[in-house]
């Protein structure tokens, strides 16, 4: 016992010396990695002042080899593009949730980062293109800005979609929707490779678009983000478009759930939140 | 183990590692400077020099020269990030304005972070060689340092060298004419069909077929020669004078990268010491001639061949210059009628030769008869004029053009293809010795 109550007082001796053993080392001065913050450009200011102030929303143009796939060939977007294409996002998509869910509806639940790419995204299949990527909720990568033209409706329309569908998967990643009951409506057509058929076949299956035959979740986001692209007296020509009445019928049902996940989980008339868009959409195309 | 004998192991243990634990960490130092230090250092130095030269630099990228031409780009970077830059990919020349960065990551980089002429290279949306890759582009390039005044750069995805050179007043002033020598390298449908590569060095004279294809600026030099096996390749940039290629063609002992175009024969020429030269020349007659001709003369068995508008007008092998000349054919005809058919009968033991213009909504046949001759030096046939049938000379006015392609006094180039067309009839083409003119047809 006595060699072990000596032991102990040598063990710490020992330790005492280990600690204090090597602190002779020269303190770390001041650090010699270039800190210092680029000079802000108009653009940059414009960005800060309308994206990252209010709504806590980063946007990268210009590139970072980080954030874009290293084996797509893409490319940066044409400095003049950049701001009409962020200008159309605001007053379509951030304009209209917040006017309808809220002032803080987007800042709170918002991707905080947009990655803005000019190319074209074209998938290895050579047939489609990826328009755009929502990465765990946080960043949205939208492709074809070089491409947006501001009096094109149809152009315009094709831009914000991919934000609007983009969107529709951040709010799944918050609060998810009902896949039970959705899993229900056309359990059958989904499909690994959804381009092969067009998009009007696909509406004859009850599915809005060819792209939603991908899965539960590409669905739900398609025609949630496809009725936002329209107007109402669009979207009744759109139901009377389609001949099969199965195919009305499952489109109706998907419609009624992304209404009800709109009320439920955030208290969001959806309706209104369409209508206001299209409001929106006129307004862009006409400034 | 007694406890005791536990403790004093232990103790040793401890001892050992408290012996070892102050080794001295004064390593040998191959460098004055920390590594964060020289990369600041090599970032700053990379910035001053792209700054530095007062008409910027030059670049001539290759972004794979295997299959891949090179394309001039022209840069002048300024200080506040902001970069111009002027290239000859197409025929806007002009200077754009957009931004760079010097980047630290792996290594110092510099990077066109926002849309210029560079990122054109790098689009899958226009992609001639496997989808979506585009012209296998980069643009951002790491840093490897100087040499002899040029700065060497990797491409930061495929790892090819790009250099900048430093750029002259002239060069930017001479960016245009790049386009003029790309004109010159692509033709029109004027242009002769076929083109060779010859090189002489003294006596010794070798011949290539040499396949061109302008989208990519990339050329295949098949040899002529039975004893000669080695094809060349050629990515081609485009010089104010002409084109450079790469590798170089070995004349003799000598290597040959620059080819000045010669308007008057609408050649691209290098020329070496002691008369070794190397062409690039445009011509009519085919590189591999054939005797395929031989059983349509004279004696030999009925044949009939036939351009039918229908299958083949959207044929590959029909030359653009002969498109423009159908097209003038069905131009002048009613709305309602269109040139259906060009046959053409050999050794018919009844009427001999002809030509029979067939024509769809109702207009008549009209027939021009022929005789064969041979040009068996150039391995042509000619068809020669033995009067028409149906209509007025005046209302056949409207088929001349294409009616002389064919009877040329120089003859026709007949080949036998390999391939088919829609149907399993082995497919002809005639080409004119006189022109680009060549047309598909199948053999009834």
């Amino acid at each position: 016992m006595k060699l072990i109550k000596q032991y102990k007082k040598i063990v710490l001796a020992v330790a005492i010396m280990a600690l204090v053993s090597c602190s002779h080392e020269d303190q770390p001065t001041e650090t010699a990695l270039d800190f210092t913050q680029p000079v802000k450009t108009d653009l940059d200011k414009w960005i800060d002042q309308n994206y990252l102030d209010p709504y806590n929303i980063n946007v990268q143009y210009e590139w970072n080899q980080n954030v874009v796939e290293a084996n797509r060939f893409l490319y940066p977007p044409a400095i003049e593009k950049v701001q009409p294409a962020l200008e159309i996002i605001k007053k379509i998509w951030i304009d209209s949730y917040s006017t309808i869910g809220g002032k803080d509806f987007v800042k709170i639940l918002a991707p905080r980062d947009f990655v803005l790419v000019g190319g074209v995204n074209v998938n290895p299949d050579d047939v489609s293109n990826t328009l755009g990527l929502a990465e765990g909720g946080k960043r949205i990568s939208l492709f074809q800005v070089d491409y947006v033209d501001k009096k094109s409706r149809a152009s315009v329309t094709r831009f914000i979609h991919t934000i609007q569908h983009e969107y529709v998967h951040i709010l799944n990643q918050t609060k998810t929707f009902d896949v039970e009951s959705w899993a229900k409506i056309t359990p059958n057509d989904y499909s690994s490779n959804p381009f092969s058929i067009t998009d009007a076949a696909a509406q004859r299956l009850g599915f809005i678009s060819a792209y939603a035959r991908s899965n539960y979740t590409e669905d739900f986001a398609e025609t949630a983000a496809i009725i936002l692209l329209m107007s109402k007296a669009e979207y009744d020509a759109f139901y009377a478009s389609i001949t099969v009445p199965a195919a009305v019928t499952a489109l109706k049902k998907k419609e009624a759930l992304v209404v009800q996940y709109y009320r439920d989980a955030f208290n969001i008339d959806f309706y209104a939140l369409r209508d206001e868009a299209q409001k929106n959409t006129t307004d862009v195309l006409n400034n | 183990m007694k406890t005791k004998n536990i403790f004093k192991y232990l103790m040793l243990l401890f001892l050992a590692l408290q012996l070892n634990s102050c080794v001295s960490t004064e390593a040998e130092q191959k460098f004055d400077e920390t590594p964060t230090e020289r990369l600041n250092k090599q970032k700053s130095e990379l910035n001053d020099l792209l700054l530095s030269p007062a008409e910027g630099w030059k670049a001539v990228y290759y972004t794979d020269d295997s299959q891949l031409g090179g394309f001039t780009h022209l840069f002048k970077f300024l200080p506040n990030g902001r970069v111009d830059m002027a290239s000859d990919f197409d025929a806007d020349t002009d200077i754009h304005n957009s931004q760079y960065e010097v980047q630290l990551g792996s290594t110092v980089s510099v990077v066109f972070t926002t849309k210029n002429k560079i990122h054109l290279l790098s689009d899958s949306n226009n992609s001639p060689l496997a989808a979506g890759k585009g012209f296998l582009g980069d643009f951002q390039f790491l840093y490897y340092g100087q040499e002899n005044g040029d700065l060497v750069f990797r491409t930061n995805r495929t790892v090819k060298e790009v250099r900048f050179v430093k750029a002259t007043a002239q060069d930017w002033a001479d960016l245009k004419k790049n386009t003029v020598s790309n004109a010159n390298m692509t033709g029109d449908i004027n242009s002769p069909l076929f083109r060779i590569l010859e090189t002489k060095d003294g006596g010794t004279v070798k011949k290539y077929e040499f396949n061109f294809n302008s989208v990519t600026r990339f050329g295949l030099a098949a040899p002529l020669e039975d004893g000669n096996a080695e094809t060349l390749k050629a990515a081609v940039a485009y010089t104010p004078t002409g084109i450079t290629i790469k590798p170089a063609v070995v004349v003799g002992t000598q290597s040959l990268t620059d080819f000045v175009y010669n308007p008057t024969d609408k050649s691209f020429v290098a020329t070496g010491t002691n008369g070794a030269t190397a062409a690039i020349k445009f011509t009519n007659a085919p590189p591999r001639l054939t005797e395929d001709y031989k059983i349509f003369l004279e004696g030999g068995p009925q044949i009939t061949i036939g351009y039918i508008a229908a299958n083949l007008s959207t044929a590959a092998t029909n030359s653009p210059y002969a498109k423009s000349v159908l097209d003038k054919v069905n131009a002048t005809l009613a709305a309602n009628q269109k040139l259906a058919r060009v046959q053409i009968a050999f050794n018919d033991p009844l009427n001999g030769n002809y030509i029979a213009y067939t024509f769809n909504g109702g207009k008549a046949t009209i027939y021009h008869f022929f005789t064969t001759t041979e040009d068996a030096v150039n391995k042509t046939i000619i068809l020669t004029d033995d009067g028409w049938l149906g209509g007025t000379v005046a209302s056949r006015a409207f088929l001349k053009v294409l009616d002389d392609e064919i009877t040329n006094p120089k003859g026709l180039y007949l080949k036998k293809e390999s391939f088919t067309i829609f149907y399993t009839n082995v497919i002809y083409t005639y080409a004119s010795a006189a022109t680009p003119f060549r047309l598909t047809n199948y053999r009834f």
